[in-house]
């Protein structure tokens, strides 16, 4: 790929932002997942981005992508940085079940399920998450069993975002519990319009309600619903985590999130503080918040010099949510005794800003986990010896379940 | 702008890495530790027959004109190494003749540095001020880098209203130099004692030249910190894979495990800053400042837990006089505390910021 078509593309990219999408504004940032009511809107947006060739960069071209490289997907990426894309609803399922179905799917799970995505005809969630396997999710218990030429689905999934607008959604299933748990999972595409299925909003520590549990009563699963082979499921998990981590990792923070050092020393200047330490935590801030964004730059240049970041996509995971942590930490010291009650809607803004942190330290893999990841593939350090890898899924306890 | 490193930039720190593994590996250390040489000087010959101390010497004064972003790259490698030189000292000269810009002082002393066979230092980086009086210096400065070596000190101090730059003979009469007890044994610091001492006063913008002096030492640190850092999380992660407790490499506890993890977290934020730094030094003048301390701070006290971390994780024997944990250790707390230690750093980040609106 020539410096120069790169540079026609990103001049391309740059017109038709200029043209047809919405600035960001500051509210945009943290607000939870799109309202029901957006989602018409988002997918008309999606259909002209799709129509202008901005969908699908590095998909093949056979399944509607434009079959471009990195570099292409970078510059548009920079590019969009400052505009507000309407097409939040698209975010996990281009991000996570569509580069899976790329990779693993079948030539026609391929022709069937990528264009529509691409053209926002159709909307995907991901279903991993369960009440009993969070961190652990090869410990899943939603079951899969085989009907005649087709499965029956029963069980119960949390934390998925955007399944009250889905229409279909890659589940995890145990199709074999008699086999150790990382054996016996099977992904499979589940319509989410059909008999059985259940979507209910989960409140946070917000009060907002961004996420869903979802509930699979006797949801009749047809043969080709089986994304890569029968339990195989967790090779299809690891590539989709994958893809998760990449894309969260690097996503940056907005210089115009309420916790950003750019905020809040605008805000301890406004206000003044009583607090003497709070002009060097800023300065500390903004040494982080830098590195964090610089980081994320080395490992896109490093990416587009065909090098493979490997599991760093969890350091820069990490990075960004302790980032968050601190900058809560820093929050709290500008504001002083307006932590405690305040009128001000600027107050209450970085206020619930800090209350949805832990969300970023918790989903797309804890903290702790990144740390695992980090020790074990980065620096090389051995694993758990867990016994958990090799006794058969139905003799372990998962979740809080009682040892009697 | 890129952060990554070009493919010149790879090759020739291959090259100082595989003279500090030849000629300087830390048994080096230990044989000047009982010596009590502050240097090797063949490794300083080598290093200079590689150039480094010409690195950001322009080539009409017989530099190499290379850029700050290779002379950081260079000195992560010696700071991985420990290697005891007095390359931080002539750089700092060399980055503050520079950017004074008096043309006699730059023929005069440049192709001296350059070539490796001229020591000079800047009095600067600890505590205590000097002030002139005509053509003669008074006041104290410690600690000095390599100041018992040195041959030529640049001495910043106060004259009238302002501040100017001296050259000082550190043989001149009223010239007292005495070496101190250094906690990091690869450094050698003296206190320099100036009794109507006889300097040449430079022309040019002292204080200019003296800030960017600590916008350098903030650079040159911080690329020796970020080598040196990484030295200790490699060394203890190979550990944790060999040492084994309760049936199993210790590596493979969460304890020790996510203790690395973080470190190395910290380290690959802090790397990408300084690279950043490094590349503001040579392409953005206008935001060397900004970017050298925000290096300095992402690194300096990591460093120094990611050292202290090295001792406890490697446990009793990281703790004794065989091992070279305590040499990291002691690396790690001394260059923390030179050129401005953390709230120091701070300030100076702030008021930058501020400046700039």
């Amino acid at each position: 790929m020539s410096e120069q078509s790169v540079t026609d593309f990103r001049n391309r990219a740059r017109a038709w932002l200029a043209e047809n999408a919405p600035r960001r504004a500051a509210a945009d940032d943290e607000s939870g997942g799109p309202a029901r009511a957006d989602i018409a809107a988002q997918k008309a947006f999606q259909a002209r981005l799709y129509d202008a060739g901005f969908a699908g960069l590095t998909w093949p071209t056979e399944y509607g992508g434009q079959g471009l490289t990195n570099a292409e997907q970078i510059a548009f990426g920079q590019e969009a940085r400052d505009y507000a894309l309407p097409v939040g609803a698209f975010f996990i399922g281009l991000g996570m079940p569509g580069p899976t179905i790329l990779e693993l799917g079948t030539e026609e799970q391929k022709r069937r399920y990528l264009p529509q995505m691409l053209r926002g005809e159709e909307i995907w969630c991901q279903l991993f998450s369960e009440p009993a396997a969070g961190s652990d999710v090869a410990s899943l218990t939603t079951s899969a069993v085989r009907d005649g030429d087709g499965w029956v689905l029963n069980g119960q999934k949390v934390w998925t975002s955007g399944a009250q607008y889905s229409d279909y959604g890659a589940v995890l299933a145990r199709t074999d519990p008699t086999v150790p748990k990382h054996n016996g999972i099977t992904m499979f595409v589940v319509d989410m319009h059909a008999p059985g299925v259940t979507v209910r909003p989960l409140k946070v520590a917000t009060g907002a309600t961004p996420f869903n549990e979802v509930f699979f009563d006797q949801v009749r699963l047809p043969a080709d619903a089986v994304i890569g082979e029968v339990n195989d499921g967790w090779r299809a998990a690891v590539v989709m985590l994958r893809n998760e981590r990449v894309n969260i990792g690097t996503m940056g923070a907005p210089r115009t999130s309420p916790l950003s050092y750019h905020s809040l020393s605008s805000l301890a200047a406004k206000h003044g503080t009583a607090d003497a330490g709070v002009g060097r935590k800023l300065a500390e801030l903004y040494v982080r918040e830098r590195s964090v964004s610089l980081f994320g730059q080395l490992l896109r240049e490093e990416a587009m010099s065909g090098r493979d970041p490997g599991a760093r996509g969890s350091v820069a995971k990490l990075a960004g949510a302790e980032l968050g942590t601190f900058a809560s930490l820093v929050a709290e010291q500008v504001l002083g005794p307006a932590v405690a009650a305040s009128d001000s809607e600027e107050v209450w803004e970085v206020l619930n800003t800090a209350l949805s942190m832990p969300g970023s330290s918790i989903a797309g893999g804890t903290n702790e986990i990144q740390r695992n990841i980090i020790g074990e593939r980065v620096l090389g350090l051995p694993k758990d010896p867990g016994v958990d890898r090799s006794t058969p899924f139905n003799q372990l306890r998962v979740g809080t379940m009682r040892k009697d | 702008m890129a952060l990554i490193l070009t493919q010149d930039e790879e090759e020739f720190r291959d090259s100082v890495r595989r003279v500090v593994a030849e000629r300087s590996p830390l048994s080096k250390l230990r044989e000047l530790m009982s010596s009590g040489q502050p240097y090797d000087a063949d490794v300083w010959k080598q290093l200079s027959a590689l150039g480094l101390p010409s690195l950001v010497i322009p080539a009409e004064h017989g530099g190499a004109e290379a850029g700050y972003s290779v002379l950081s790259v260079a000195l992560g490698e010696l700071g991985a190494g420990l290697v005891a030189s007095p390359l931080l000292a002539v750089t700092l000269a060399a980055g503050t003749l520079i950017k004074l810009g008096d043309q006699d002082a730059q023929s005069r002393l440049l192709p001296g540095i350059a070539s490796g066979e001229l020591i000079a230092t800047l009095a600067a980086g600890g505590t205590g001020t000097a002030r002139a009086d005509g053509g003669t210096l008074t006041g104290e400065l410690s600690p000095v880098l390599n100041a018992e070596q040195a041959s030529v000190l640049l001495v910043p101090a106060a004259d009238g209203d302002g501040v100017a730059l001296f050259e000082v003979d550190a043989a001149a009469p009223g010239v007292e130099i005495t070496p101190l007890p250094a906690l990091d044994h690869s450094r050698s610091l003296a206190r320099v004692r100036l009794n109507g001492a006889p300097g040449r006063r430079l022309s040019g913008d002292a204080a200019a030249a003296v800030d960017f002096a600590q916008d350098l030492a903030n650079l040159a640190l911080a690329s020796e910190q970020v080598g040196a850092m990484a030295a200790c999380l490699l060394m203890t992660a190979e550990y944790a894979k060999i040492r084994v407790a309760f049936g199993r490499p210790i590596g493979s506890f969460q304890g020790v495990k996510h203790r690395l993890a973080e470190l190395w977290t910290t380290w690959e934020l802090a790397r990408a800053a300084l690279r950043d730094a490094a590349r503001a030094a040579d392409e953005r003048p206008d935001a060397f400042a900004r970017a050298a301390s925000v290096a300095r701070i992402a690194v300096s006290a990591s460093y120094v837990d990611a050292a202290v971390a090295t001792v406890q994780l490697h446990g009793g024997i990281g703790f004794t006089w065989e091992h070279d944990a305590h040499l990291y250790q002691k690396n790690a707390m001394s260059q923390h505390a030179l050129f401005g230690g953390e709230g120091e750093q701070l300030d100076r980040l702030t008021a930058l910021l501020t400046a700039r609106g």
